[in-house]
C-alpha cells in the first residue's frame, strides 16, 4: 500500500473513476452488443428477461467496486479539498462528455427522422434499442469525462 | 495566435522565505500541493484571486510574484 502515498488522493480517485467507467462500459457493452446486433429488440419480454438483469448486474458491480476501491483510497490517503484547478479540469471534462452525448443524441434523432421521412428502417431502431444505445452512450461519455479529467490533471504536473 | 503566458517567481520566493515547502505554501494559499507544482512548472495560470493570495503569503506585490509576457 506504500505506492498509494506516491499519488495524491485526487489523482487516485480519478484513476479509480476511470477504471470504474471502463469496467462498467466493457461489461455492459459486451453483454448488450450481441442482443442489439442479433435481435430485433421489439419484444418487451426480451427487455424484461435479458436486459434488466444486465443493467442490474452492472449497477451492482459499480456499487461494490465503489465501496471497496473508493473506500480504500479515502481511508489510506488524506482527503483533499478541491481547488480552482480541479474545478477547471472538471468543467473541461464535463464539456467533452456533454459534446459526446449531444452529438450521439443528434445522430440518433437524425436516423429516426431519416427513417420517418423516407419510410426506411435504417438501423432498425425500436424504442428498446434506442434506450440501450442511449445507455451505452452515457457510459462512453462518462468514460470520456474521466479520461479527459485525468489527462488534463496529469498534463499539468 | 500567439499564446500568452503568465510567468511566476514562486520557486524563488519560496526559497527566499526560509525554503518554504510546496505543502506549506499550498496550505497557506488554500490550494493543493499539485496546484503549486503545476504553477512552478509554468503549466497552469492561476486565477486573479489565487495570484493575490500567493503574493500575500510572501508579502510581495503581485507583479513581483507574477509577470505577464
Amino acid at each position: 500500500m506504500k505506492f498509494l502515498n506516491n499519488y495524491s488522493n485526487r489523482e487516485l480517485n480519478m484513476w479509480a473513476r476511470l477504471s470504474l467507467d471502463i469496467l462498467t462500459s466493457v461489461y455492459f457493452i459486451s453483454k448488450i452488443s450481441p442482443l442489439i446486433i442479433n435481435y430485433q429488440f421489439y419484444s418487451n419480454e426480451l427487455m424484461r428477461d435479458a436486459i434488466v438483469p444486465i443493467i442490474l448486474t452492472t449497477v451492482v458491480i459499480a456499487i461494490i467496486y465503489s465501496i471497496i476501491v473508493f473506500g480504500t483510497i479515502n481511508t489510506l490517503t488524506k482527503r483533499e479539498e478541491k481547488d480552482e484547478r480541479d474545478y477547471i479540469y472538471e468543467l473541461k471534462s464535463y464539456k467533452i462528455s456533454n459534446n459526446i452525448y449531444q452529438i450521439s443524441n443528434y445522430l440518433i434523432i437524425g436516423v429516426i427522422i431519416f427513417n420517418a421521412l423516407y419510410q426506411e428502417n435504417f438501423g432498425e431502431l425500436s424504442p428498446q434499442k434506442i434506450a440501450m444505445i442511449l445507455l451505452i452512450i452515457a457510459l462512453l461519455s462518462s468514460t470520456g469525462k474521466s479520461l479527459t479529467q485525468l489527462f488534463n490533471y496529469r498534463k499539468s504536473i | 495566435m500567439i499564446k500568452q503566458k503568465i510567468k511566476n517567481q514562486i520557486r524563488r520566493l519560496r526559497f527566499d522565505a526560509n525554503e518554504m515547502t510546496q505543502a506549506e505554501l499550498a496550505e497557506k494559499a488554500s490550494v493543493t500541493r499539485q496546484t503549486i507544482i503545476a504553477l512552478e512548472a509554468q503549466k497552469y495560470s492561476p486565477s486573479l484571486e489565487l495570484a493575490f493570495r500567493i503574493a500575500k503569503v510572501f508579502d510581495v506585490p503581485l507583479e513581483e510574484a507574477f509577470q505577464y509576457n
